[in-house]
C-alpha cells in the first residue's frame, strides 16, 4: 500500500459523503494504491451509520470506530496504528482542507522529506483566531527551531515509519513536525488551499489559548531536556542560586556593619528560602534523570528513517 | 419465560467480613441464577483469620461447581478480582460482597435487565434502610463523583455489580479503584447501566446501632479518592496544565504582593527590608515555581514512559 489518508471525524454527518468522494476523485487520478481511513471519534449524530452505509459501495474506505470521544490526537493515533500505507496523510473532517492538495504534498515528500506540512496561506477564519494562531506559530517556530508558518494545519503528509515511531499522545497533533524533527526527520511545508467552514462554529476561547501556550512550554522542555532532565532543571534553578548568593552577601554585610537585627534576620531567611527553591528544582531534575534512565530510552534513539539515503535531487534542485 | 439465554455467568463472592448467613446468601443467589443459566460460583476470602475455613466447617449447601480462594493477606478488591479473572469462564462476571445488600427478587430483576450491549450493570438501591444521616452522606459523595467525572452513577457503595468480561480484562485494575470501576469504565467508553433495586435489610452488619458518622479516616480516604479520580480523568496525559494553573496562581500572587510593597517603597517611603510581606511574596513566588517544576517533571515522565500507552479504545474496525 502506498498511501493511507487518515481523517478523524466527530459529528460530521453532512460532510462525510462529499469528503470521501472528493478524496477518492483526487486519489484515483494517481497511479498509487491507497486506503481512506475514517476514524469516528465517538460521534453521536449518526455519522458512524452513514459511514457504514457508504462502505457498502466503497471498498477503499475503512472505518475505525472509537468507543467514545477521545479527542483529535487520539483519533489520529488510532488511524496511524492501523494504517498500512508507506505515506500517511492527515486531514480535517470538516471539509476545510482541499483534497486537491494531496498530489502536491505527495510530490513534495518524494523529494526526500519525512514530514510535509500544509500552510494555509490564505486563511478563511475569524480575525481573532488568525491573530492568535499567527502568534502561536511564531513562538513555536522561534523556540523550537522548526520554522513553519502553520503548525496547526491538519493537512500533513508523513513518512509512515516516522509518524508511527512518534507515538502521538495528549493533544499533541500541533507538534507532530516538532516531535518528528527530534528524531532527525526532515520537515518542510508548502502552501495549501483553505476553505471556510460550511457549518458549525469552532471554539477558540481563552482556555484554548492558555492550553496551547502551556503545550508550547512543555514541548520546548521535551525537545531540549527529555534525555537530560537534570540539565533542564539546573538551568531553571540558576536564578534562585544567584538570588541566594546575593542574599548571602547582604546577610554578611548586615552582620559585619551592624545593621539592624531585623535586616540580618530578613536577609538570612530570604537566602534560605532561595536555597530551598533551588534545591527542590535540582532534586526534581535528579528524579527526572531516574525516570529517563529507567525508561526504554526509545525517545533518544533515532529511528530507521534518518538512515535512509537522501535522493540526490532534493538538494540540487533548491 | 421466552428470553432464556444459555450463557454462563461467573458469580464472584468477595468475602471480606465474617457473616453467619453467608452460605445462605450464596445459596439464594445461586438458585436464582441457576434456574435460568449455567453458572459457576467463586468465593474469594479476602482477609486475615481464615474465616472462610471456619465457615466451611459447618454444614452448608454448596453449589456444584464452586471454587474458593483464600488471599494470603488482605488485598484491595481490585487485586482480588484481578487474581481470579483467569479462573472465571463466564461471559458475564457478577461480583457480590460478603453480605446481602439487595433482595433476591432484585437479583432476578437485575439479571433480566442485562442486555447484549451492556458492559456494566450496577445497582442503585432504592428506599435504603440505613439511617437518614448515612444516606445523606452517601448521596453527597455520589453527587460529588457525578459532578467531577460527568458520569451518572448513583450508588457507588453497593457491592453488587455485573461486568462483561472485557471490562475487567481491558482495564488495568489496581489499588482501591474497584469502587469507582464503573466511572473508569465509562471513561474508557464502556456502556454502563444502573438498575433500581430494593435494599435488603441486612443482618450481617447492624449499622443502625452506631451514631451518625463514619470513621474519620474514611472521610479523608474518600476525599483523596475523589481527587484521584479528578486527576485521572482530566490531567494524566497533560500534567503541566493542572500544575501550571496552580503554580501560576501562586507566582502571580507573589508578584502582586511584591509590586504593591515595591510601590510603597518608591512612593510612600516605606522600607522594603523589614516588611514581613516581602518574605510572603518571595515564598509565594517560589512555591509557584516549584509547582510548575513538578508539572514539567510530570511532562517528562509522560513523554518518556507514558507516551506509548494508548488512551483510545476501538469499538470496531471495518
Amino acid at each position: 500500500m502506498d498511501l493511507s489518508v487518515v481523517v478523524p471525524i466527530f459529528n460530521e454527518l453532512e460532510n462525510v459523503e462529499p469528503l470521501y468522494y472528493s478524496i477518492r476523485a483526487e486519489l484515483r487520478k494517481l497511479p498509487i494504491s491507497y486506503e481512506i481511513i475514517f476514524v469516528d471519534d465517538g460521534s453521536d449524530d449518526g455519522t458512524r451509520e452513514k459511514i457504514r452505509e457508504m462502505r457498502k459501495t466503497a471498498p477503499d474506505l475503512r472505518l475505525i470506530a472509537l468507543k467514545r470521544n477521545f479527542g483529535q490526537t487520539e483519533a489520529m493515533a488510532a488511524g496511524f496504528d492501523n494504517a498500512s500505507g508507506r505515506y500517511i496523510i492527515t486531514m480535517d473532517g470538516d471539509l476545510q482542507n482541499d483534497p486537491s492538495d494531496i498530489p502536491v504534498l505527495l510530490e513534495k515528500i518524494r523529494e526526500g522529506y519525512d514530514v510535509v506540512s500544509g500552510w494555509r496561506k490564505d486563511r478563511k477564519d475569524t480575525f481573532l483566531r488568525t491573530v492568535f494562531s499567527r502568534m502561536a506559530n511564531f513562538i513555536i517556530s522561534l523556540t523550537t527551531g522548526i520554522k513553519l508558518h502553520d503548525h496547526g494545519c491538519t493537512i500533513k503528509v508523513y513518512e509512515a515509519a516516522c509518524i508511527k515511531s512518534l507515538s502521538a499522545y495528549g493533544e499533541m497533533h500541533r507538534f507532530f513536525p516538532v516531535l518528528a524533527s527530534m528524531t532527525g526527520a526532515r520537515v518542510t511545508e508548502i502552501p495549501v488551499k483553505h476553505r471556510p467552514r460550511t457549518y458549525g462554529a469552532s471554539k477558540y476561547g481563552f482556555d484554548r489559548v492558555y492550553k496551547v501556550f502551556m503545550d508550547i512550554f512543555s514541548i520546548n522542555l521535551i525537545i531540549r531536556f527529555s534525555s537530560t532532565p537534570l540539565k533542564g532543571f539546573v538551568f531553571l534553578s540558576i536564578p534562585f542560586l544567584l538570588l541566594t548568593f546575593c542574599f548571602c552577601i547582604l546577610t554578611l554585610l548586615a552582620w559585619t556593619y551592624d545593621w539592624t537585627y531585623g535586616k540580618v534576620l530578613f536577609f538570612m531567611i530570604a537566602s534560605v528560602l532561595n536555597v530551598i527553591a533551588a534545591m527542590h528544582l535540582v532534586m526534581l531534575g535528579i528524579l527526572g534523570e531516574v525516570v529517563v534512565r529507567n525508561s526504554d530510552l526509545s525517545h533518544t534513539r533515532l529511528p530507521e528513517i534518518t538512515r535512509k539515503s537522501i535522493p540526490i535531487f532534493s538538494d540540487s534542485n533548491e | 419465560m421466552n428470553n432464556i439465554r444459555r450463557m454462563k455467568y461467573s458469580i464472584v463472592f468477595l468475602l471480606e467480613k465474617e457473616n453467619r448467613d453467608f452460605f445462605q446468601y450464596v445459596e439464594n443467589v445461586y438458585r436464582t441464577f441457576s434456574a435460568r443459566w449455567d453458572v459457576e460460583v467463586l468465593i474469594i476470602a479476602n482477609g486475615k483469620g481464615g474465616f472462610l475455613r471456619n465457615l466451611l466447617k459447618g454444614d452448608h449447601f454448596y453449589p456444584p461447581n464452586i471454587k474458593a480462594f483464600d488471599m494470603s493477606r488482605r488485598a484491595h478488591q481490585a487485586v482480588c478480582l484481578n487474581s481470579v479473572i483467569g479462573e472465571c469462564s463466564g461471559e458475564f462476571i457478577v461480583v457480590c460482597g460478603s453480605y446481602q445488600q439487595i433482595t433476591i427478587s432484585s437479583f432476578e430483576k437485575l439479571l433480566l435487565s442485562v442486555d447484549d450491549d451492556d458492559d456494566i450493570v450496577s445497582v442503585w438501591r432504592q428506599d435504603r434502610f440505613d439511617p437518614v444521616f448515612y444516606r445523606m452522606q452517601s448521596d453527597l459523595f455520589n453527587m460529588l463523583v457525578r459532578r467531577i467525572t460527568g458520569t451518572s452513577m448513583h450508588d457507588l457503595s453497593c457491592n453488587v455489580r455485573i461486568f462483561r468480561r472485557p471490562v475487567l480484562e481491558k482495564i488495568e485494575l489496581y489499588g482501591n479503584m474497584y469502587q469507582y470501576l464503573p466511572v473508569f469504565a465509562v471513561r474508557k467508553g464502556f456502556k454502563s447501566k444502573e438498575v433500581k433495586c430494593e435494599h435488603f435489610k441486612d443482618h450481617g452488619e447492624p449499622r443502625e446501632a452506631r451514631a451518625g458518622f463514619y470513621r474519620m479516616s474514611s472521610y479523608v480516604g474518600r476525599m483523596i479518592d475523589i481527587f484521584t479520580i479528578y486527576l485521572n480523568t482530566s490531567f494524566t496525559k497533560k500534567p503541566l496544565r493542572l500544575f501550571s494553573y496552580i503554580g501560576l496562581l501562586f507566582f502571580l500572587t507573589g508578584i502582586c504582593i511584591f509590586g504593591f510593597i515595591f510601590f510603597q517603597k518608591l512612593f510612600m517611603d516605606q522600607l522594603l527590608g523589614n516588611r514581613p510581606s516581602f518574605i510572603l511574596a518571595i515564598v509565594s513566588m517560589i512555591i509557584g515555581i516549584q509547582i510548575v517544576g513538578t508539572g514539567l517533571l510530570g511532562e517528562i515522565i509522560i513523554f518518556t514512559l507514558g507516551r506509548k500507552k494508548r488512551e483510545y479504545v476501538i469499538e470496531e474496525i471495518i
